[in-house]
């Protein structure tokens, strides 16, 4: 089996099981609708990879590549994208926890005041 | 206004706001001064594991407890709604580990009035008390400076403090927008509100050795501020203010 065959099929086999682990983990309500959605599609365009290897190294012999370096260097893009695109969330996330907390307490406190004003 | 009782007119409208986390050791003696002076007084308990909160209810402070920490900004802004939504014009920030004076609350209120000031910080390097700094912190606070300087037009010689009063119309800016990550809540906050055209003041005040509890400043925290403050000087600020209505200084 050539070097690309092997790429190939590992590529496959990777796309194949990151699909099913979302699913798996999608079914068991850990991971929202939209990243499901979100990692199925980098699963399916890992399996599309395996196909397009041959033209992998086409890409690669135009920039002066190897193929096995071109799909580190694209993956490693995916992985940084994907990053970012967390740290926006997570970001995101915290600012609205903060609103949340500081209401929460502000709103426990005013129960309070009403509690001991309806009590006198 | 009734002009008979002038400690009233002084203590009128104006809230004491103390951040506390995990400060069961301090916050007592902290929050009887406070009330013993005559001001209202609010403990925002910032997600504290210790009875902190129940302390400062038992000694007769307003508690507002946070339901996870969210730092000194989180709690600031806290206490800043609080003190907008029941009808303060002043606050005044005083941490709960005791090393503030609380006499300095009123020099720091006369200092707003006395310049028409919208903040009045209490410096712990304009010559009242020994306030020891490590070299590299010092080192910290002058780059701090010099950003201020430069960038918001004021000259503060205590960047960091938190001991200060704040009020209208800045009071409301705050309210609305406060940072709450380390150093924004000082810093950061001083920055912004000198560039949007509200007047800072300064006054000197000493400070007591901590009262128990640990301080927070340590190496981690120096080479943050450093970084932070760096980080400032290349993308910005992370909150604004709205301008100054009729700001012409």
């Amino acid at each position: 089996m050539s070097t690309t065959a092997q790429q190939a099929l590992v590529l496959l086999v990777g796309g194949l099981a990151t699909g099913s682990v979302i699913l798996r983990l999608a079914r068991r309500r850990l991971l929202s609708t939209r990243y499901a959605i979100g990692w199925l599609v980098v699963g399916f365009l890992i399996a599309v990879a395996a196909a397009l290897m041959p033209y992998v190294g086409r890409i690669g012999r135009l920039a002066d590549m190897t193929p096995t370096a071109v799909l580190l260097t694209m993956s490693s893009v995916l992985l940084l994208a994907i990053s970012v695109q967390l740290s926006i969330s997570v970001s995101l996330l915290q600012e609205r926890l903060r609103s949340t907390a500081e209401a929460h307490a502000l709103l426990a406190r005013r129960l309070d005041e009403l509690e001991q004003r309806a009590s006198v | 206004m009734p002009p008979s009782d002038p400690a009233a007119l002084r203590t009128d409208g104006v809230l004491v706001v103390i951040p506390a986390y995990n400060e069961r050791d301090c916050i007592a003696d902290v929050v009887d001064d406070v009330k013993g002076a005559g001001y209202a007084c609010l403990v925002v308990d910032d997600g504290s594991r210790d009875d902190t909160a129940t302390i400062a209810a038992r000694h007769g402070a307003a508690v507002v407890r946070l339901p996870i920490n969210l730092g000194v900004g989180g709690a600031l802004r806290t206490g800043f709604r609080y003190a907008v939504d029941h009808g303060h014009h002043t606050v005044v920030q005083v941490d709960a580990d005791g090393q503030h004076v609380t006499e300095h609350v009123r020099h720091l209120l006369d200092a707003l009035d006395d310049g028409d000031r919208d903040m009045v910080i209490g410096s712990r390097f304009l010559g009242e008390g020994r306030y020891r700094m490590r070299s590299v912190r010092m080192l910290c606070v002058r780059l701090l400076r010099l950003v201020i300087r430069v960038s918001g037009g004021v000259r503060i010689s205590d960047p960091t403090s938190g001991f200060r009063a704040i009020r209208r119309p800045l009071l409301d800016a705050f309210a609305a927008d406060f940072p709450a990550h380390y150093l924004g809540d000082t810093f950061e906050a001083v920055l912004v509100a000198a560039r949007r055209g509200y007047r800072l003041g300064e006054i000197p005040v000493e400070m007591r050795e901590r009262q128990g509890g640990r301080p927070s400043a340590d190496l981690y925290a120096l080479v943050q501020s450093m970084l932070r403050a760096c980080t400032i000087l290349l993308t910005g600020t992370t909150f604004d203010l709205p301008h100054r209505s009729g700001a012409g200084r």
